[in-house]
């Protein structure tokens, strides 16, 4: 029993040797979002300390970016979600977030929450069709 | 008697050189262990994309050049005193001192297009460590422009590609914005507050509580009295506990309180540092543009900006007058 | 600023130190070189090393003219780069009023002739300018009291004088004798005379006609 928790200590202490550094901030299968819209949901999970994970990105690179759809794990549940915001470096102009934000949509396109809490980039603007019903949902724009 | 003339005549000195140079020659490039068509092509034409200003000037006032069409272009005295620490206020106007990218002719061009583009938007002196606000022509804003306002933590790039980041933590969220300096979407650069940190980057301002990079959108301007110098902001920022974005133990940072770090981190942070660059000579001298050049671009730079802003406070005070 | 042509990037070059010393060791050894070099005023090893030795050496040669030795940073990195001490002295008492008005490099460096048998280094010299050894590049040989070099000369000082003395027998004697001196000056040497030989002739046809 003992040797098997010195071996369980040092694999974690193996596991913990190396830097996790995410140099790109990448938004990747698995990655971990802020959702910041008032959904209970959203909201309930963030409590909990489990937020959300990326499990699909619906665009070939699968590295989503402004403004991109992507699937989430959350709550035990799967849900739809749009960035809004990236952690990733941006072009001039573009602002860089210090989170990777999401706002959670339904099956059909329609917004879980009413109102988004944070600032939301101005180029998202541009983006027509579903993206128009989150764009109504924000209070500020940079 | 009449042979040795003959002889006499025949060695006369001019041929006589010429065939020994063409023989040094023939025999250098036949015996040499390290000829190559590379070298020889290297001595034929040295790689060097540049003119010599000396070299232009010589051609320029040949004979061959001397016509009425030719102009006598008026040599810039040095009237200008450039202030001691003048790159500092435009570093963007030095090259990158790479020599894979270092080009004489497109570095001139592209400062000419700096100081046009200099005539027509005004980008004042900052630091990093600045309060400043940007206007920026948006297509998708209903006033078709957007203003941010942030602490300037970084500015990189040379010449035109020139950039600046701009921080600020709005609704509890930070947002960092990069700006082009000479941009065309630019439309103002305002200093709401002109001073410098104790660092040239202030990236672990991401790793610190929000309210050292929190500014108001209606931050109102600060002022500097008129011939002072720019004040150093000496705030030591508190990090927030780890993990942080880097090691930042590892960076040598002045603006920044004690971190209180296990003595481990600091061993292997010294394990990892570099003392001996600062001895480097070399190292520094490839990184870098060489003293003189420098002196020269800085001169130019400061006649060319001096002149703008003569310009421009002229045109102030002609629109101030017709009011 | 550097009046010669760099590397872009520099050697790696093998360290005192052995493995592992890196960049530091690098420094360590060049440092040795740069002293030497200012102790003696001339070294010879590898033409790599020696190349890798002249930037450190011309560098702080070029900041001790520029800055004197009040600059702060310029002490340090004499105090760093020189290893022992009194050359410091040296730099700033001798080298600097030496090298102040040299409107070219400090330091020269020549390619020397690799050793054989051996191991196929490239050697060579490195050396502050105005140093009191003999040169290295051998001076050209002055051959001019060579015995044939001599013996041109004097014929050449012989035909000058002859063809001096004939020109002025021509001025001085009356045409007669010039008609004998026409061919024999066009026999000593055919071609650049062609228009003297003329000349003659027409003065020849001008005397005949007289005569």
């Amino acid at each position: 029993m003992n040797v098997i928790c010195r071996q369980a200590v040092s694999l974690t202490q193996a596991a913990r040797s190396f830097s996790t550094t995410s140099c790109l901030h990448e938004l990747r299968k698995l990655s971990r979002v802020r959702v910041v819209d008032n959904s209970s949901i959203g909201r309930a999970a963030a409590v909990a300390g489990k937020p959300g994970r990326v499990i699909h990105v619906y665009n070939k690179q699968e590295v989503a970016t402004l403004g991109d759809k992507v699937l989430l794990a959350i709550k035990g549940q799967k849900k739809r979600a749009y960035v809004v915001g990236v952690k990733q470096r941006q072009k001039a102009g573009v602002p860089r977030f210090d989170t990777n934000n999401v706002v959670l949509i339904e099956d059909n396109g329609a917004p879980v929450g009413t109102r988004i809490t944070v600032p939301i980039p101005s180029i998202l603007r541009s983006k027509e069709g579903d993206f128009t019903k989150i764009l109504s949902l924000a209070t500020k724009f940079v | 008697m009449a042979l040795l003339a003959h002889v006499a005549r025949g060695c006369s000195r001019i041929p006589k050189l010429q065939l020994e140079a063409a023989l040094s020659v023939r025999f250098q490039s036949t015996l040499s262990h390290n000829d190559t068509k590379a070298r020889r092509a290297r001595e034929l034409r040295p790689r060097r994309n540049y003119l010599l200003n000396d070299e232009v000037e010589q051609h320029r006032k040949s004979l061959l050049q001397q016509s009425p069409e030719v102009e006598e272009i008026p040599v810039q005295q040095a009237e200008a005193n450039v202030p001691r620490d003048f790159r500092h206020v435009m570093p963007e106007f030095l090259p990158d001192p790479n020599p894979l990218y270092r080009d004489r002719v497109t570095e001139k061009l592209e400062r000419m297009d700096m100081y046009r583009r200099r005539t027509c938007i005004d980008i004042p002196e900052f630091y990093v460590g600045s309060i400043m606000a940007v206007t920026m022509a948006d297509h998708h804003a209903p006033g078709k422009q957007s203003r941010f306002v942030g602490i300037c933590i970084q500015r990189s790039g040379t010449g035109l590609r020139a950039d600046f980041t701009l921080r600020n933590v709005i609704d509890g969220q930070g947002v960092e914005v990069r700006f082009d300096m000479y941009g065309a979407s630019l439309q103002k650069i305002e200093v709401l507050k002109l001073e410098q940190r104790l660092d040239d980057e202030l990236f672990y301002l991401r790793d610190a509580a929000q309210e050292y990079s929190t500014i108001p959108f209606d931050f109102e301007p600060v002022p500097l009295p008129k011939g002072a110098t720019v004040p150093v902001n000496s705030t030591k920022v508190k990090l927030n506990p780890r993990p942080w974005l880097e090691r930042w133990e590892r960076h040598e940072l002045k603006g920044v309180e004690d971190l209180n770090l296990p003595e481990k981190k600091y061993r292997r942070a010294r394990q990892v540092a570099k003392p001996w660059e600062r001895w480097d000579l070399m190292k520094r001298q490839r990184e870098s543009i060489n003293e003189d050049e420098e002196e020269s671009i800085m001169k130019e730079t400061y006649m060319e900006t001096e002149s703008t802003r003569r310009a421009r406070g002229r045109q102030k005070a002609s629109l101030k007058k017709t009011r | 600023m550097l009046r010669f042509r760099i590397r872009t990037r520099p050697r790696k070059m093998a360290s005192l130190e052995g493995l592992g010393s890196g960049p530091e060791g690098r420094l360590k050894r060049l440092r040795k070189h740069v002293t030497a070099l200012i102790r003696h005023e001339r070294l010879e090893t590898t033409y790599a090393q020696c190349d890798e030795t002249r930037g450190y050496a011309e560098k702080l040669i070029t900041m001790a003219v520029r800055n004197g030795d009040r600059d702060k940073h310029t002490m340090e990195m004499a105090d760093y780069w020189l290893l022992e001490k009194d050359l410091i002295h040296k730099l700033f008492k001798v080298l600097v009023p030496r090298y102040q008005s040299l409107p070219a490099t400090a330091t020269s460096i020549h390619r020397i002739s690799t050793e054989y048998p051996g191991d196929g280094r490239h050697m060579g010299v490195l050396e502050l300018k105005g140093n009191p050894w003999p040169p290295v590049r051998p001076q050209p040989r002055n051959t001019r009291l060579h015995l044939h070099n001599i013996q041109l000369e004097e014929a050449k000082k012989e035909y000058h004088q002859e063809r001096l003395r004939a020109k002025s027998a021509a001025a001085a004697v009356p045409p007669e004798g010039s008609s004998v001196d026409g061919p024999a000056g066009s026999s000593v040497d055919p071609d650049p005379i062609d228009s003297e030989s003329e000349s003659g002739e027409s003065k020849n046809s001008g005397d005949s006609s007289k005569r």
